[in-house]
């Protein structure tokens, strides 16, 4: 049989939509997989679509549309893929599949919304090139990446592992708050940071780094300490913070500012051989103060900066804080919502404890007008 | 099912910053018959350990989460949480360091 005969068969059963009316249907639960080539979708594709080559959709399919009656559109160039998709998802099983007349060609031209992912240059394809072939990732989520605007709190421990492998991810902006200089001390944890920089901005010698590893990345400079009075003016430029701060008086701060601006926090901590990493969702519950109300008094915490700490434990805390902002700007698995991950370097263990919405919550309890800021001056400073 | 006025060993697990004051030990067993039970026989050998976590008054510190079986006890019934032999409850204190 011929392909032009073979699609004339296909077309007998497979049903065309104009993109307008796909368009349509996505807004009401259609799935729309986009079968062509990663080249080709990164010069633009669909806002609503996911990418899902031709060459695995068989494979694939179950993971992304595992309900064989869910309305399922498919787009390529033209028509032809499409239509040669559609039968092997309709051999598959699925019962509602149509394919989107005119492809991506016509979507475009009737001004129909899409997106540029950021894989549309050539070094952006090389760059990425092993993270956008990931079907969780592929172009659309690359382009997401791109498009966000990350603030670390801290370019010290926690904050340099996670800002070296955001950056190095394609995070589009990335923001870094610290008011310290690089000391030698700081260097067998703080890894952004370089022997021949003690002294230096801790700022200004994360993003040289920064830069270094990938000048795509836009960095922004933030080269004060966090107060109740300039807190919101700085977070407020971001759709995503990471807290690596090294006191209590600055994660309550950033967890409250947090709160009232509707940011995620992902959260990480450490001392000694431990370390503790969770993600307190946006304008949601539960917060760090469900989870840590108040901050020890004095005489019960630990000198911050005495307290000890073994190079490596904020290096794997500040990475799966890097992961689970990766997870959150792409949408890929679970977040760790509600959810606090424990880690113990001389065990090797990692546990997971579930975290309790505080009901009554100053902070995050629904209805709650915002306390202000607190100023405790019981609080550690490092 | 377990009869909730009947005492339970069980095991209690620390953070390294209590560590120094159980003898350097990272879990110590202990028995009761609720959370509370269990802490104050902890109390009973190693007081100076329990006066980090409960406070004078005998309420849970604001800044430590206990955890039964990776459930938050102020989710449950707080210190008169049930306990069930071979339960392990966590001891989480804020840490601050970045």
């Amino acid at each position: 049989m011929s392909l032009e005969i073979r699609l004339e068969h296909i077309k007998r059963d497979i049903p065309l939509v104009s993109p307008t009316e796909a368009l349509a249907r996505c807004r009401t639960g259609a799935v729309l997989i986009d079968v062509r080539e990663a080249e080709e979708i990164a010069l633009g594709t669909p806002e609503a679509a996911r990418a899902l080559g031709r060459g695995y959709l068989e494979m694939r399919i179950g993971d992304e549309v595992p309900d064989t009656g869910q309305p399922v559109l498919l787009l390529c160039a033209a028509t032809t893929r499409s239509l040669l998709a559609a039968a092997d998802l309709r051999q598959l099983g699925y019962r509602n599949v149509a394919v989107v007349e005119g492809g991506f060609n016509r979507w475009k031209n009737e001004g129909l919304p899409y997106i540029l992912p950021e894989a549309a240059d050539a070094d952006a394809r090389q760059r990425y090139a092993r993270q956008i072939i990931l079907p969780e990732l592929g172009p659309a989520g690359q382009a997401l990446l791109g498009k966000a605007r990350v603030v670390l709190v801290g370019a010290g421990g926690l904050g340099s592992p996670a800002a070296l492998y955001l950056a190095a991810a394609g995070v589009g902006t990335l923001g870094l708050i610290d008011h310290d200089r690089v000391e030698r001390s700081n260097l067998h944890r703080q890894v952004v940071h370089r022997d021949d920089r003690v002294g230096m901005d801790k700022t200004e010698s994360a993003r040289l780094t920064l830069e270094a590893l990938n000048p795509t990345v836009r960095i922004r400079r933030h080269t004060l300490r966090l107060d109740a009075g300039n807190v919101e003016a700085v977070l407020a430029d971001y759709d995503l913070v990471v807290d690596g701060s090294d006191n209590f008086a600055t994660r309550y701060l950033v967890s409250d500012a947090c709160q009232r601006l509707g940011l995620p926090n992902v959260y990480g901590a450490v001392q000694g051989f431990e370390g503790q990493v969770s993600v307190f969702p946006a304008g949601g519950q539960p917060c760090y103060r469900c989870l840590f109300a108040e901050p020890p008094p004095p005489e019960l915490a630990p000198s911050c900066s005495e307290a000890g700490v073994l190079g490596v434990v904020p290096g794997i805390i500040g990475l799966l804080q890097a992961l689970e902002v990766i997870k959150l700007i792409t949408g890929i698995g679970e977040p760790l919502i509600g959810r606090l991950l424990l880690f113990d370097a001389r065990r090797s263990s990692l546990r997971q404890v579930l975290l309790h919405a505080d009901p009554e919550c100053r902070y995050c309890a629904p209805g709650r007008e915002f306390p202000g800021y607190a100023d405790d001056p019981h609080f550690c400073h490092s | 099912m377990q009869d909730a006025s009947v005492p339970a060993t069980i095991t209690i697990e620390l953070p390294a910053a209590l560590q120094p004051l159980a003898g350097n030990a990272m879990a110590l067993p202990a028995t009761g018959a609720t959370v509370a039970e269990a802490l104050a026989d902890l109390g009973g050998s190693h007081p100076l350990l329990l006066s980090r976590i409960l406070t004078r008054g005998g309420q849970l510190r604001p800044h430590v989460n206990l955890f039964i079986n990776e459930r938050d006890v102020r989710s449950a019934d707080g210190l008169a949480t049930v306990v069930r032999p071979g339960d392990t409850l966590l001891v989480v204190p804020s840490v601050a360091g970045g």
